[in-house]
């Protein structure tokens, strides 16, 4: 039995994802800016901990651009489209600008910004930040690949698209660092207007080796599969839609309606019920095999039930 | 003996296309059969092997007649995945073909596709490890290992279901000399000892034209012969490669003028050194080559000497120097052409337009010379061409002729070139190697980095070898 670890390839990915939804889908529902923060914390944290060296681990820095960003668009927004709420506690006083539309409506930018709408826009802020971060967790410590193996047979071949597409990522970005040397060479510049000059060789590079690695997964037999009769295919469609439906309908009365959480779960079960059905169904039918079990072991359990209990602690409606 | 894959009245053609890539080929091969195919580059001989598993036409496109089997079955238009445990397929490039992050991972994969049960897994892959000698590399990940270990992981990967064709796409193209002469006496031991058949397209067949059982040729018109390993090679093939050989330092001798110099030319990546205490003088009207294993330092210094960096790691220290206009690294881009330029290993990444005639005329303009002056060289260099064909159409020979082009129309004299046979077939290469002695009539210098012994020894005036960044 190996000691209990954090470190990103000793829990299975599938807890990651797992953890990382768990916790976008708490952000979500969340209206405290200083739970979201927070919760941020504890997301990089767990990432600084559990990350190791790997081409995917290297992207924190992205997502915590990515997530300033989307917090100070959303506060900048607001500032330029100021809606008056009649509040008396002005953050900022800026001139009012009125813009006359010609059709006889007038806009006004600017003006008066109060604190409660400041703090309105970065608390929408912080919650798709915190949305973004948890994603990146997932995205940072778990290996593309071997989710891929652990993925059920029904959805391999959507997997397989997903997985193939982050292992491209990098080398993405290799093939533009050497097209970009490349163009230094002929003694264009590095800024936007080489761009034509970057882009043309980097697409032609990027779908080359993503046909070729196709063409390699094709030629070891990827995409065998076993026959099905007509009707199984139908009633598998069948299945399938209705799960679809019956999940929208559950995430729409838990998002919109409030003190409706117990519908809500009731169509999401239902829903899981037949997502399970048809990917097991489905995965009857695939061939392939698998050489290694993957066993869990303490950190899953660990990790797994703590996106549990934070999702049902928020959804059932207590304060974490 | 009784044919393992019989080829019937096969013709392969692409749409639009002037002549079909393959064009009613009759071919038999044998159980245990050691095949070298061969012809010139866009010949069909990636499209012959393509056809045998499927690749072509699912993968490439393009439309297929007549009649292939394999083993008695009839494989023609059959899906890649459908003749997986048949047919085991080898790309060009081993390390963008890799599935996985493991050798085990990788050996297995093929295996879980086809549904082998645990315990049979077990045993094709301790006898596939045995039999390349991967046993003590299983748990290594793949990209830690060298070209060569590479290259035995994807032909075991390929072979691991007890598949008893194998085809590879050019193997040692991108091997350097000692990898490239292991692979090919691996295939020799997978084909005798092993009863594997073996079709290989190569057009670096020097050290493969003497272990093979038969030779395809395949023709620029589709027409497909095939002889014995000492059939009619020495004139069709390789044309010049002995008249090359004896005029290959006939040229005029280089002057006394130093056009390059460098001395203890260091660079790091952080703390890898790459290149270490660099000296050496390229006169101008000289050639020099600089040879050395996969890894050995040689595009590092190049990229060094050149100016531009390759990329923000690599730090440079010790001097260069390009007669009156100094250290390159100190110019600026547009002065630094006027004195020294680049061809990097990927030709192709310096062409972005879409003509032929639109890249020339650019070129002219941002070199600020008379109009036609990058044509003038490019048709010096390469004959004429069609201006409107796209670049990526060219061929390989062709779009190295056009970046040499680009890069000379501003006058430097110093010319740097990286792999530039990489791709190139034997008629290719005769091409480049007079072009080369062209330039180096007019007084340019050129240093070559290349693993290209044979090309290393026709052109060069001086060879150079880099063996762990260190100059010997």
């Amino acid at each position: 039995m190996s000691p209990f670890s954090l470190k990103a390839s000793r829990v299975q990915p599938g807890s990651w994802w797992l953890l990382g939804i768990s916790s976008a889908v708490v952000a979500g529902l969340n209206v405290d800016p200083i739970v979201l923060l927070v919760q941020i914390g504890i997301l990089v944290a767990i990432i600084l901990l559990s990350r190791e060296y790997a081409p995917w681990s290297q992207s924190l820095k992205f997502y915590l651009a990515l997530a300033t960003f989307v917090v100070a668009v959303r506060v900048i927004f607001r500032i330029i489209f100021n809606l008056t709420d009649g509040s008396s506690q002005i953050a900022l006083s800026l001139p009012q600008l009125s813009i006359n539309l010609g059709f006889g409506g007038n806009v006004s930018l600017l003006g008066d910004v109060s604190v409660p709408s400041l703090v309105a826009a970065t608390t929408d802020g912080l919650r798709l930040a915190a949305i973004i971060i948890s994603i990146g967790l997932a995205n940072t410590l778990a290996n593309p690949r071997k989710l891929l193996k652990s993925t059920p047979a029904a959805l391999y071949e959507i997997a397989t698209a997903i997985s193939v597409a982050i292992n491209l990522a990098p080398q993405l970005i290799e093939s533009l660092q050497r097209v970009r040397r490349a163009s230094a060479l002929r003694g264009r510049s590095k800024g936007l207007g080489a761009l034509a000059g970057t882009i043309v060789p980097v697409l032609e590079d990027t779908i080359d080796k993503s046909l070729s690695l196709a063409a390699s997964m094709d030629s070891r037999g990827f995409g065998r599969r076993g026959k099905l009769s007509r009707t199984q295919i139908i009633s598998l469609r069948l299945i399938s839609l209705t799960s679809v439906v019956l999940t929208s309908a559950g995430v729409f009365v838990l998002l919109v309606g409030t003190g409706r959480q117990p519908l809500a779960l009731t169509l999401l079960i239902a829903g899981l019920i037949c997502v399970l059905v048809t990917v097991r169904t489905t995965s009857k039918n695939s061939i392939r095999t698998r050489f290694k079990k993957e066993t869990w072991l303490l950190q899953d359990y660990v990790v797994v039930s703590v996106a549990i209990a934070a999702v049902s602690a928020r959804v059932l409606g207590w304060q974490v | 003996m009784a044919s393992l894959i019989s080829i019937k009245d096969l013709t392969f053609s692409y749409e639009r296309a002037e002549s079909p890539q393959l064009n009613r080929v009759n071919l038999e091969f044998a159980p245990g059969e050691f095949v070298l195919v061969c012809g010139p580059t866009g010949s069909g001989k990636s499209t012959l092997l393509k056809a045998i598993n499927g690749l072509a036409p699912h993968f490439t496109g393009g439309k297929l007649r007549g009649r292939i089997t394999i083993d008695n079955q009839d494989v023609t238009g059959r899906l890649p995945h459908e003749l997986a445990e048949l047919v085991g397929y080898v790309n060009q490039q081993p390390e963008g073909w890799f599935v996985a992050d493991t050798v085990e991972d990788e050996l297995v994969y093929g295996l879980e596709q086809l549904g082998f049960d645990r315990e049979r897994m077990a045993n094709e892959l301790s006898r596939v490890a045995k039999m390349l000698g991967l046993q003590d590399l299983l748990d290594r990940p793949l990209n830690f290992l060298s070209g060569g270990q590479q290259q035995r992981v994807a032909i075991g990967a390929a072979l691991a279901a007890g598949q008893q064709v194998l085809l590879l796409d050019e193997p040692t193209s991108a091997l350097d000399l000692e990898a490239a002469a292991e692979t090919v006496d691996l295939l020799k031991s997978l084909a005798k000892d092993h009863g594997v058949t073996i079709l290989v397209a190569e057009h670096r067949f020097n050290n493969l034209l003497e272990k093979v059982d038969s030779v395809v040729v395949v023709n620029n018109d589709g027409t497909v012969e095939k002889g014995d390993s000492h059939w009619k090679f020495e004139e069709d093939l390789r044309p010049g490669l002995h008249h090359l050989d004896q005029t290959s330092n006939s040229g005029e001798s280089a002057g006394e003028q130093i056009a390059l110099t460098t001395s203890s030319l260091t660079v790091k990546y952080g703390d890898q050194i790459a290149v270490s205490n660099a000296t050496l003088n390229i006169k101008a009207g000289e050639i020099v080559s600089l040879q050395g294993a996969n890894g050995s330092g040689k595009t590092s210094l190049l990229w060094a000497m050149q100016g531009a960096g390759n990329g923000s790691k690599a730090v440079s220290t010790g001097t260069v120097s390009v007669g009156e206009f100094g250290d390159p690294r100190d110019l600026q881009p547009r002065e630094r052409l006027k004195a020294i330029t680049m061809v990097p290993q990927r030709a192709a990444d310096l062409l972005f337009l879409t003509s032929l005639s639109e890249e020339l005329s650019e070129s002219d303009r941002f070199a600020e010379v008379p109009p036609n002056s990058t044509a003038n060289i490019f048709a010096h260099l390469a004959g004429k061409v069609n201006p409107a064909l796209h670049p990526r159409d060219l061929s390989s020979g062709q779009q190295l002729a056009l970046v040499l082009a680009l890069q000379l129309v501003k006058g430097a004299n110093v010319l740097l070139l990286d792999e530039p046979t990489r791709g190139l077939d034997y008629v290719a290469k005769k091409h480049l190697a007079s072009q080369l002695r062209s330039l180096k009539n007019q007084g340019k210098a050129i240093l070559l980095a290349t693993h290209d012994f044979e090309f290393a020894a026709q052109v060069a005036d001086r060879q150079l070898h880099l063996v762990e960044g260190v100059i010997q």
